[in-house]
């Protein structure tokens, strides 16, 4: 299990996320949704280890993960928000670099990246250099990256950009399957529908604290509309039709 | 309206934006990728490529200085004959380092994706983007030639007439050794530019990448094997009395330094022979080079969309890691990162850039230095075990070592090091042995192979494994010593910050150099002829082994901790008790 308590980030005394707190049970899927700036990558940061805490803690399994961070990145898959890799390496290489370091065997790292490039029809590129890959290309290299190590906890940050249709598809039944493995899943979004269809609760952040925290069904249930009007209702105090008019004005400006 | 303004104006206009594009993207890499490289900077740049020749010309002053011509007794010096080897050998280097960088900059020079992306929707037409771009090119000629002989046109003419004392013979030596550097710099662009532009107009796109590689490598070993003629080829021309022998006229440095001795009046029926194929030979290589730009820009720029989208499938590079992995790399961290950081230098523009700088330097203090053993001896044997000959490896680990542990703190995309930080363990401790690794196997292996081969034919087994024994045991040494608090994974942290002591550690590595490639290889010459004497360099030895390993035990938990992040040291440090 792994647990937020009270987790609070300040960067020179402004705080980006105040007191958080929630539990991450095996066979869940918790997304996180909240607007730019809301502390969703410094939350993300805190839970992989990248970042330390003002106050606050991250527990796996009951033990501070401070404590021994290697040995709780051997349990984490990450996709981080921007793919930012090494150009100059091949996705065949990336992987293989990310496998060795993890500590696999050989036989079962070439065997697992081979497979796992063939399913996310990666294979026909895999000795082309990262450079030369579409976002989307990048992206399914991340996922590999975070998979292929059978780890027990996933957090998943904008896991989605750049993706095409099948893939996004493929990803999402991705997630299903993961939760009911039994696997914990930290999936963070900006795409209402998606966290709507694959999450089973969700946690929604606005000017890094915690304003809901639920699982899916009951949030539609108290505030009775879909997630996207609970979002714009609960976080957004923005008239977006006006805006759109405002942008069409300016630019007709002569 | 002001000059300043006017100029602002004109450089606002369409086409000089876009020259200012295509000057930078040459500079500053292009490519089809998003890398985001790290930004040496162009005056960085252009320092590292002026260097060779300032610190050649410096070095010249021992040879030319007056009072040690006096002091050796050499009291009537004829300037112009002794300067024909170092004429010959600044030829070359410019020839070298112009075509080098021609060759490392060829995928920069013309438009690629990411301008055709940016710039075919707009309203300029594509004959504007190819003279704005061969505006560039021509501008990078002008300024590579003027860049990489600018110390040597001011410096070697000082030197040598240091001992002559009239402005006119100072004015006329500066004039033509200028004109001779400067047009063989120029003929070096235009021919690596007309070699590859040939090949570019020719062959098919996807086939011209595959070439490519192959095609700058041989041009590579070409431009090595012309700085290599510099101790011979001076030499056999000055005393050919017939017609210029064959080879020489595939020898473009020789036309040059034949046009400079002949405007000189010192030129022999041989050099006037190769002198009159400079006109001919640099106006062949412009037109040849222009005209296949214009064709192999017609082939792929304006067809990069058919072509954009093809995935370019390689084999799987092959690096041989197999066998090393058993005996060298027994860790994860080791074996993962050491394919890395392999992979960075052997990929990234950047640090190629600053290695292949530091590499030629060296290249070049070598061949200096084996001219010199070669001026005072008569045969290979004798040269061989000159102090001169016998720092040639020296100066290639020294400077290899250096520029390796330099090229170690320049990032490569610091926002993808994220993937480290996740997975390795920083208290590990395991940075100063791959740094180790690294360095010694990327150095040892060919200097000691090269070494112990030369000077086993030369002078028999004995002589051979003392000097390899030696020279490996100080590239060991000052690798352990540079490594010293060394925390980083290479080219994972953002670049050091500026320190106080940083001249102080530039200083040392001038004097290091002095000791490492000037004293030892002087004791060395002495010692070799009684090999016992060897054992007095033992207390060295046995200090340089001991100095690294007493700052390890002595430094705190904190400061063996891995970073990826260097930061100054705070003036004031706030103790935020409200957190």
């Amino acid at each position: 299990m792994l647990e937020a308590v009270q987790l609070t980030k300040r960067y020179s005394s402004i705080p980006a996320v105040q007191d958080l707190s929630f539990t991450l049970r095996p066979g869940q899927v918790l997304g996180c949704l909240g607007p730019n700036g809301s502390g969703k990558s410094t939350t993300v940061k805190m839970l992989t280890g990248l970042l330390e805490p003002s106050r606050g803690l991250v527990r796996f399994d009951g033990r501070n993960v401070q404590e021994d961070l290697t040995s709780y990145r051997a349990h984490l898959g990450y996709v981080p928000e921007e793919a930012h890799l090494y150009p100059y390496l091949t996705g065949w290489e990336y992987l293989e670099m990310v496998g060795t370091l993890r500590g696999m065997s050989r036989e079962l790292m070439e065997s697992k990246i081979d497979l796992l490039l063939e399913l996310f029809s990666l294979r026909p590129a895999r000795h082309a250099a990262m450079g030369t890959y579409s976002k989307g290309m990048r992206q399914r290299i991340l996922l590999i990256a975070a998979l292929m190590h059978d780890p027990a906890i996933f957090i998943f940050d904008e896991p989605l950009s750049g993706l095409d249709v099948t893939s996004a598809l493929i990803f999402k039944n991705l997630v299903h399957a993961l939760g009911k493995a039994g696997k914990m899943v930290f999936y963070c979004s900006h795409v209402l529908e998606v966290v709507e269809k694959i999450c089973s609760d969700v946690l929604i952040l606005r000017k890094g604290t915690v304003i809901a925290h639920d699982s899916v069904v009951n949030i539609g249930k108290i505030l009775g509309a879909s997630l996207e009007n609970t979002f714009l209702h609960l976080v957004d105090d923005v008239d977006t039709m006006r805006v759109a008019d405002d942008i069409v004005d300016v630019m007709r400006a002569a | 309206m002001s000059p300043s303004q006017r100029w602002q104006r004109y450089r606002e206009r369409p086409f000089w934006l876009l020259v200012e594009l295509f000057v930078e993207r040459i500079f500053r890499g292009g490519g089809d990728t998003d890398a985001e490289g790290v930004d040496l900077g162009v005056g960085l740049v252009l320092t590292l490529l002026a260097m060779p020749g300032g610190f050649v010309s410096v070095l010249l002053f021992d040879k030319y200085g007056s009072l040690l011509q006096w002091l050796r007794g050499q009291f009537h010096v004829d300037a112009l004959l002794i300067s024909l080897p170092d004429e010959y050998f600044f030829i070359v280097l410019s020839m070298t380092v112009t075509g080098a960088v021609a060759v490392w900059r060829w995928d920069a020079m013309f438009p690629d994706r990411r301008d055709y992306m940016n710039l075919t929707h707009l309203p300029i037409s594509s004959r504007t983007i190819l003279l704005a771009n061969l505006v560039a090119v021509l501008f990078l000629a002008a300024l590579l030639a003027i860049d990489v002989n600018g110390a040597s046109c001011i410096l070697f003419p000082m030197v040598v007439s240091a001992a002559q004392g009239t402005l006119p013979f100072f004015l006329k030596f500066a004039a033509l050794h200028a004109g001779a550097v400067l047009l063989a710099s120029v003929f070096a662009f235009f021919a690596v530019f007309s070699i590859l532009g040939t090949l570019m107009a020719l062959l098919p796109p996807r086939f011209f990448r595959r070439v490519s590689s192959y095609a700058r490598g041989i041009v590579v070993v070409y431009l090595v094997t012309l700085l290599c003629t510099s101790f011979a080829v001076p030499d056999t021309l000055r005393r050919t009395t017939g017609s210029a022998p064959k080879w020489s006229f595939f020898f473009p440095s020789a036309w040059f330094v034949s046009a400079c001795q002949l405007l000189r009046n010192r030129a022999n029926p041989a050099m006037e022979e190769l002198a009159r194929l400079c006109v001919p030979g640099l106006a062949g290589v412009i037109v040849i080079a222009i005209g296949a730009y214009a064709i192999g820009y017609q082939r792929h720029f304006i067809k990069i969309a058919e072509i954009a989208d093809t995935a370019v499938t390689l084999h799987k590079p092959r690096f041989g890691f197999g066998s090393l992995d058993k005996l060298l790399l027994p860790t994860p961290f080791l074996r993962g990162c050491f394919r890395f950081v392999a992979k960075t230098l052997m990929r990234s523009e950047a640090h190629r850039l600053v290695l292949t700088g530091v590499s030629g330097l060296a290249v070049v203090l070598a061949s200096q230095a084996l001219m010199n053993a070669f001026q005072s001896t008569t045969s290979w044997r004798e040269a061989a075990l000159t102090p001169d000959a016998l720092s040639i490896p020296f100066i290639l680990t020294f400077l290899l070592i250096i520029g390796l542990r330099l090229v170690f703190e320049v990032p490569v995309e610091i926002r993808a090091n994220w993937v480290f930080q996740l997975l390795l363990d920083a208290d590990g401790q395991e940075s100063e042995p791959l740094a180790r690794r690294v360095i010694l196997t990327a150095v040892l292996p060919w200097i000691l192979f090269g070494t112990f081969t030369v000077y086993c034919y030369l002078e028999g087994m004995t002589i051979a494994s003392l000097h390899t024994l030696l020279v490996s045991v100080w590239a060991v040494l000052l690798t352990n010593i540079l490594l010293i608090r060394f925390r980083k994974l290479p080219f994972t942290c953002s670049l050091p910050v500026f320190k106080q002591h940083s001249i102080v550690v530039l200083i040392s590595f001038c004097f290091g150099y002095l000791i490492y490639a000037g004293s030892t290889p002087e004791f060395e010459a002495s010692a070799l002829h009684e090999p016992l004497r060897m054992l007095e360099l033992l207390p060295l030895v046995l200090a340089g082994w001991y100095v690294p390993r007493y700052f390890a035990k002595n430094s705190i938990e904190l400061e063996r901790r891995m970073i990826f992040e260097e930061s100054a040291p705070r003036t004031v440090e706030g103790l935020r008790l409200s957190e």
